[in-house]
């Protein structure tokens, strides 16, 4: 790999760089960001209504053998919602139109590994949403609902769990969007994937409420340690913190090195198919 | 370009061809034109499966834990589910894209159109056909049918013809918002956001009996955003609930007349906009 030749400060300087040139390029599509709020802001009040006329009179009920009342579950929705809102922006992955048209070449030829540009070329779409997460939060609360973290310990834990969060999503992402090497077109694919990663991340329905054998499906999925872990260490509800970062951490090593092995056998495949 | 003034809102040229034979030219041309892709075909399809399925399996997963959702159970939501889901198909199989017409107005595409010998709306409307759209339809069949077996209603020629009318009216209801929010395009050049906003309400909230809403949200799917009309009042009807509504029995008998009254609506407000075309010149 051509990445060896470069110092880890060039290296840092690249990565930053390659995150900028996706940040500037997002900010011309700002209205849409816009629209797309507008979208959130649609998705939680409606979570949350359904949650008020399914939920019993009580306004209890029991998830996963702890006691999930009706204002924590609308909280749960909603920072859900959110959350995944900033992690998956619609530009998912350049991939696939850079393998049709042939600007991958120019890539490759980058003294930067081809997953590196990837990786951190996501990561400044995501941080381009940045501010308009901000300005979204406080009118998500209000048409959903918050409340505070279980106890400064889990507040904590939430924001390290963040951590490997972002980086699952950024790794089941370029997965993906690597299968473009093969299928040369992933429209349909990545529509599915995002469905599906929505569906297991818990960023609908939260795991304590599927039915066992789905919950079990789900908890040997990554998806779930990408918006359902951190919002039950957020709300006190997933057991012991640190072993649950653990087991994050063990996803983002066992995705990055599905990601290598992809790598390295997609970029064989370039030279089969040609400029 | 250069024409002389001339009233586009009459579609002149639209009479040479009967209206329904150029719609099916069109329309063969578009599917032929996808069709060529038959790796990407079953893929495409199965994405629009997804995209609607995982409402769906959201509904299925709250109504498996606690029963109900507002006193409707599983079958009753996906009745109305099915319905909304079947009509937006109809509509968006049969439409092709008219979601482009910002597109098609900025980059001058549109001065073709009034040149051919058929009408503007119907180019438009058959301009590309898109697959995923075919998945809509097919999951809204499914859970339409295996709803419909499931509900406690008392199916004959009357309920089954009120129901085909109400999925068809639905399919025309969103099919008209979308003409009546495209026609601005013609002034503004922009109204993505607006038809964006529209399909997101759609497909939001189309879904779940309207009943779950506080009044003021009802009243505003029912009388600014006619969405009741579509899939939630046709199902009160066939589940014996039109007697308890928040509007009067009769207006929700009606609903099949929704779609093809506001059909005509936009039929006019198209018309309308269209005189305020000008060629973007390029």
């Amino acid at each position: 790999m051509s990445g060896s030749a470069l110092t880890v400060r060039q290296r840092l300087a690249a990565y930053a760089g390659l995150a900028k040139i996706q940040i500037s390029a997002q900010t011309i599509y700002r209205s849409n960001y816009l629209v797309s709020l507008l979208g959130l802001l649609f998705k939680v009040y409606l979570l949350k209504e359904v949650w008020v006329a399914a939920y019993p009179h009580s306004r209890a009920t029991m998830g996963h053998g702890q006691q999930i009342s009706l204002s924590a579950q609308i909280a749960y929705s909603t920072l859900a919602s959110v959350q995944y809102f900033v992690f998956n922006p619609w530009t998912l992955s350049g991939i696939p139109e850079r393998v049709r048209n042939g600007q991958v070449a120019v890539d490759l030829a980058r003294p930067v590994r081809y997953t590196a540009q990837m990786t951190f070329g996501q990561a400044g779409v995501m941080i381009a949403g940045l501010p308009f997460v901000i300005v979204a939060l406080p009118f998500a609360i209000l048409v959903g609902g918050a409340e505070a973290p279980a106890s400064a310990g889990a507040g904590l834990g939430y924001a390290v769990s963040l951590v490997p969060a972002f980086l699952i999503t950024l790794l089941t992402g370029s997965i993906v969007g690597i299968t473009a090497f093969w299928t040369l077109e992933t429209d349909g694919t990545s529509i599915i994937y995002r469905m599906v990663a929505q569906f297991f991340a818990g960023a609908l329905v939260p795991l304590w409420f599927m039915p066992g054998w789905l919950e079990t499906l789900a908890s040997w999925l990554p998806f779930q340690a990408t918006t359902y872990t951190p919002i039950a260490i957020y709300m006190g509800k997933s057991g012991s913190v640190v072993s649950t970062i653990g087991l994050q951490c063990v996803w983002v090593v066992v995705l990055w090195l599905i990601l290598r092995l992809l790598a390295v056998r997609a970029l064989r495949r370039v030279a089969l198919q040609g400029g | 370009m250069t024409t002389e003034p001339r009233d586009f809102g009459r579609e002149p040229a639209g009479r040479l061809i009967p209206w329904w034979r150029s719609y099916l030219v069109l329309l063969g041309a578009a599917w032929r034109s996808q069709f060529q892709y038959r790796a990407n075909l079953f893929i495409m399809i199965l994405s629009g499966v997804a995209w609607q399925g995982v409402g769906f399996a959201f509904i299925w997963v709250v109504v498996a834990k606690f029963g109900t959702i507002g006193g409707w159970s599983l079958s009753e939501i996906a009745f109305i589910y099915g319905i909304r889901l079947t009509a937006h198909g109809l509509f968006v199989v049969v439409s092709g894209r008219i979601f482009v017409l910002d597109t098609v107005i900025q980059e001058g595409e549109f001065d073709r159109y009034l040149v051919r010998p058929a009408g503007a709306l119907a180019q438009l409307w058959n301009r590309q056909f898109y697959l995923p759209h075919l998945g809509d339809l097919l999951s809204g069949l499914v859970i339409l049918i295996a709803a419909a077996t499931e509900i406690p209603a008392d199916w004959n020629v009357l309920t089954v013809g009120f129901l085909l009318l109400a999925v068809l009216s639905g399919g025309m209801i969103e099919g008209a918002l979308q003409v009546i929010a495209a026609s601005f395009a013609f002034r503004t050049m922009n109204t993505r956001q607006i038809r964006g906003m529209m399909d997101d309400i759609f497909s939001n909230f189309g879904g779940y009996p309207i009943t779950i809403f506080p009044i003021a949200i009802r009243l505003i799917l029912t009388f600014v955003i006619p969405l009741a009309f579509v899939a939630f009042f046709p199902s009160a009807v066939l589940t014996g609930r039109s007697g308890g509504l928040y509007v009067p029995e009769w207006l929700a008998l009606m609903s099949p007349l929704a779609g093809p009254l506001l059909v005509l609506l936009a039929r006019e407000v198209w018309r309308s906009q269209l005189k305020h075309y000008k060629s973007s010149g390029s």
